[in-house]
Formats: structure tokens, sequence, C-alpha cells
């Protein structure tokens, strides 16, 4: 398997090792040793879980550095529909698309047309799916990472269809390469982005397939110039140059789609990664029935509240549900652009997702059971408080380090009082 | 000979369908964390699923035994409950005593024990009438991998 990339960095040089990022992330990915944070890697989903609490801001979210995007000749924004949401009402997402020009690109796409093809696509594979039911939504790739660490059982029900962001890159790419006549590689798709977690999720895609988009920029990395940008140009004249209405940078489903087609009793949506988490194993246990399809955000809010956004959640749903109602139906181009490419494209996964390799997993069977009985035995041993001193989230967590001896199950305060001293050096102010 | 690795068992409630799917959810956790692949896992827990559901809503109570080995999975399900009187009956396709309050619930489509059959590799029902139930099922663990 080639090196995971991840969505962020934890400065070793700033961790004072205080572990709420241990604490809180939710595959356990974290040990804090010797007063520093180390990842492992193979457990990590790129939730970002760990970023918004840690006190010395050690780590940040790794995103392409806007002007590393000039070696393009040919620049096109795909904006998520979460940007929108950001500004004031007045602000519109065509002046929002037009501050996205001042600011370099050579062109807005016409996003929402790949939106709606993808819940049309959906709807399609829901219908005629032979089932393991529920089918679960790929478009977050944290929901795609959770599956093929903790859920491997489950790889299989997420549903094989491309996120509308990569049908956007595939589209544009043909379009704009035939219009200019330009190589597709001097075309740069550029996603804007709610979250680190598609950033990397285009530098390095789950079913490990290429990217059809070519990098990923923060909103918030480039709130404050399109704030400005908006600001002078709103007494010049008005928005972008574009044939359709704002139905087409703006999709009127919540941002990153919802699939109204779909019926309801047969259709959840969920966000947020503990509610999520809670869903997965009532399916695992074989609870959760008659749901054909369950749409999955990790971030709370869905995407507008991703941690690469800049408006609380709360603000800007309610600017995401005013963007909504004043929207008026789609324009008959639209739909006809839509139906045109629906019947051209094919929008299915190119390659099958499958189950992430753990590395302490690759011993044999004989041996993981032995560890498994081992970290039984020595969890007897352990107070079941989990503190964390010890550097591991839960007792449990220690337990199966020591057994397949990645620690040492002395470190556990309540087993040696050098570990007390230890730490009061480590923590020593 | 299969060398035996790790023994299981688990007690199953009769009409506890609030209780219903843990013991099916607990050894899929537990073949996750044993590194089981997904295929063989999914025949396993789907085998698991439909006799503990079979215990609830027939039987008193059971226990579920999990008896993995160097080169199989062994599931054994024995209740004390009514027992099954014409087991090749039961094992048809469709063929259901379910109540119409359990199909309410969404259970009882007959589909059971055909596909606990299916997905083993050995399976067998010994039944008493009056007395009980015992399910044996067989994954083997390369036959998919
Ligand atoms: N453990 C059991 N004890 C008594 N009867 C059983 C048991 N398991 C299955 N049966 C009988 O066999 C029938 C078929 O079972 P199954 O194929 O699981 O379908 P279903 O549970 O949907 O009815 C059941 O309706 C029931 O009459
Ligand atoms: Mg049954």
């Amino acid at each position: 398997m080639p090196e995971l990339k991840h969505g962020f960095k934890i400065s070793t040089e700033k961790c004072q090792g205080r572990m709420p990022c241990m604490r809180a992330c939710p595959t356990h990915a974290i040990r804090v040793k010797n007063g520093k944070a180390r990842l492992i890697p193979e457990l990590c989903i790129d939730c970002g879980s760990c970023l918004g609490v840690c006190p010395s801001g050690a780590i940040s979210a790794t995103t392409v550095p806007f002007a590393e995007l000039d070696r393009f000749k040919f620049k096109v924004a795909v904006a998520s529909p979460a940007l929108f949401a950001q500004f004031a009402i007045k602000e519109t997402p065509a002046c929002v698309a037009r501050a996205l020009l001042d600011l370099g690109f050579d062109a807005v796409w016409e996003y929402s047309v790949d939106i709606e093809l993808i819940d049309r696509a959906i709807t399609d594979c829901v219908k005629k799916w032979p089932g393991p039911f529920p089918l679960i939504s790929n478009s977050c790739p944290v929901i795609v990472r959770l599956v093929q660490v903790a859920y491997p059982s489950m790889v299989e029900q997420l549903i094989p269809v491309e996120a509308p962001r990569e049908i956007a890159g595939r589209e544009l790419k043909r379009r704009y390469s035939l219009e200019l006549g330009l190589q597709p590689e001097e075309i740069g798709a550029i996603y804007i982005t709610p979250c680190q977690a598609k950033t990397i999720s285009i530098l390095q895609p789950a079913e490990e397939e290429k990217s059809y988009l070519d990098g990923a920029v923060g909103i918030s990395e480039i709130y404050n110039d399109v704030l400005q940008k908006i600001r002078k140009t709103t007494n010049a004249e008005g928005s972008p140059k574009s044939k359709f209405g704002i139905g087409e940078l703006f999709h009127w489903g919540t941002p990153e789609g919802e699939f109204p087609k779909l019926s309801r009793e047969h259709y959840l949506p969920l966000t947020g990664l503990t509610d999520v988490i809670k869903v997965f194993d009532d399916i695992e246990k074989g609870k959760i029935r008659n749901i054909e399809f369950l749409e999955c955000h990790a971030c709370p809010g869905g995407c507008i509240g991703g941690n690469l956004t800049v408006e609380n959640l709360y603000v800007a749903r309610s600017k995401n549900l005013h963007l909504v109602a004043s929207m008026s139906r789609p324009s008959p181009e639209f739909e006809k652009e839509v139906e045109r490419r629906y019947a051209v494209e094919d929008f299915s996964l190119r390659r099958p997702l499958k189950p992430r390799i753990i590395e302490g997993e690759v011993v044999n069977l004989l041996e993981r059971v032995k560890r498994r009985k081992r970290a039984d035995e020595l969890l007897k041993g352990l107070p079941l408080l989990n503190c964390g001193l010890c550097g591991a989230p839960t007792c449990k967590n220690h337990a199966e380090d020591a057994a397949a001896a990645r620690a040492d199950l002395s470190d556990c305060v309540f087993l040696s009082r050098d570990r007390i001293n230890f730490l009061r050096e480590i923590y020593k102010k | 000979m299969a060398v035996e690795l790790l023994r299981e068992s688990y007690e199953i409630q009769g009409k506890n369908y609030d209780k219903a799917g843990e013991v099916s959810g607990e050894i899929k956790v537990l073949l996750r964390d044993l590194g089981i692949d997904a295929v063989n896992m999914r025949r396993v827990v789907i085998v698991a699923y439909e006799g503990e559901m079979n215990v609830v809503m027939y039987a008193h109570r059971g226990t579920l035994t999990l008896v993995l080995t160097d080169r199989d999975i062994n599931l054994e399900i024995a209740d004390e409950g009514p027992g099954i009187p014409d087991i090749g009956l039961a094992l048809q396709e469709g063929y259901s005593t379910a109540s119409d309050e359990m199909r309410e619930m969404g259970f009882g489509f007959g589909m059971g024990l055909p596909n606990m059959k299916k997905n083993s590799d050995e399976f067998r029902i010994e039944s008493e009438v009056g007395k009980g139930t015992f399910v044996f099922a067989k994954i083997r663990l390369n036959a998919n991998a």
C-alpha cells in the first residue's frame, strides 16, 4: 500500500502533550508518548476532530497554497455549495462567483448540474441494487475512510457512484480542452473545499484511482480575499456572464446534495460522526431494516459545518435556507443540460473500494487470536478509568497496544509509581 | 485436524426483541478485531443473525457458541423451545410460522434458514419437538478468501 497522506500535521515542536486530540479521535488513532502526540496513520480517517481541540495550535490542516495553482494555463473553480452560505444575504452566489474570477480563476464551474446528475445516478443505483442494504453515500471522504477502517464488512455498501466534484472535474476538463484547444493537464480543476478531508481525497482517493481534480483550496483560506473583492465590486456592474441563473452555481438540496427522489421512509440523512457511528453500529447489529440509502456527512450539520468554513453552522444554515427559498425553479436550459449529460456520461465509481489494511493485523490468525486473548487478560489488571495517562485514549487501547508489544503495560500509573515520576518530569513547567 | 483457537459463548433470550441482534453484533466486532476478511465475516454474521433471530422469535432461551479454528468458523446454536416438527419444510424458502405481530416488525419472510444454509459450507439441524433445536453451521475461512 502506498504511504497514506493525511489531512493534517502534528507539529512535534509545538505539541505539549495535553491530549485533547487523543481523546477526541473517533478511531483512537492518536497516542501521546513522552509528552508528544503521534498518529497511527492507518487508523486516521482525516475527520479533523483533533484539529479544533488542540490547545497548543500544534495541529494544522494541509491545503494547497493558492499561489501553487499558477502552474495551470486555465484555472477553473468548482465551488462547494457551502461556500455560498458563508456570506451575507446580499452577497449572492453570483457576487461570490464574480469575486472568484477577480481572484484569478478563469472560470467558475456551474456545479449544480453535476450535483443533480449524481442525485439521479444515486437514485437509479439504489433502485437497481440487489442488496445488501442500506447503501451509504460516499461523497464525504471521512465516511468512506471510516467504513474502510472500522466497518470493513460494510465497504461494499458504499454506493459505487462517483462524487459530484469528481464528475465536475472530468467534465470541465473535457469541455475546456475542446473549447480552448488546451491539454487536460494545462487546465486546473480546483475544488473550493469546506474541509481538509476533501483535499486529501483529491491527493489520494480512497479507491486508489487518480482524482479528476487537481487540488483544493480551503474556504477559510480565500474567505478574506473573496470578501474584499465582493466589497470592491458591489457598485460595479453585477454578476459574471453566466448562461444560467444561480441554480447552476448553487444546488437547492442541502449542501453537497440531498436526494429528494428517494422516498422518505427508505432514506436517512445523517450528519456528525458521533451519530453516524451510532447508526453504523446498529447496521452491524442488523437493527436497521427497510432503509435503502444513508446519506452521511461526518461534520455536524453537513458540509456547511466543515472545519475549513468560516461562518458558524447556524448562521450558515439559515443563509443556506434563504438561498434555497429564493431560488426559482430550475431553468429549461439547466434541465436540458442535465438530460444531455445523463445520457452520455458514466457515473460509476472507477474502482471498487476496499477495506484498509491495518498494519498491526498483518500477522497471521493464530497470532491475532493470541493477542486478543492476551489483551483481554491484561485489561483485567487495568482500572478502566480511561484517564489517558499511559498515552492511549482508553484502557482497552492500552491493553491492545501492550498485547501487540507496541506499548509497555507498566505505562499505566496504577501499575507503576515510576510512571508518575516520569510524567512529572515531562509535564514540568 | 483443525486446531481450535478460540471459543466464545453468548446467551440469547427468547422474545426479547429489544436485545435482538446484539449477539450477532458482538460476533461481528470480534471478527472485525481478529481481522477476518469481509466476505467470510459477512457470511458468519448472516448465519449468526438469522440463528439468533430464530431463537428470539420461536424459543424460550438459547446459547450461541462460536468456535474459531485455524481453518474455519463454527456456529452452534442450541435452544430450549418448541422444536421444529418438519425440518424439510422449515428449510423451504418462504415457509414461515411467524405471527402477524412478528411480520409487522419486519421478520418472518421464511428466508432465515435457507439463507443460513446458503451462507454455510456445512449446515445441520437437529430438533426434538417440545424440547428444542440445535443448528450447526461451518464457514470455511479459505473457501472465499
Ligand atoms: N429455533 C427454532 N425453534 C422453533 N422453530 C423454528 C426455529 N427456527 C426456525 N423455526 C421454524 O422454521 C420456520 C422457518 O424459519 P426461517 O427460515 O428462519 O423463517 P422465518 O423465521 O422468517 O419464519 C419458522 O417460521 C419456524 O416455524
Ligand atoms: Mg427466521
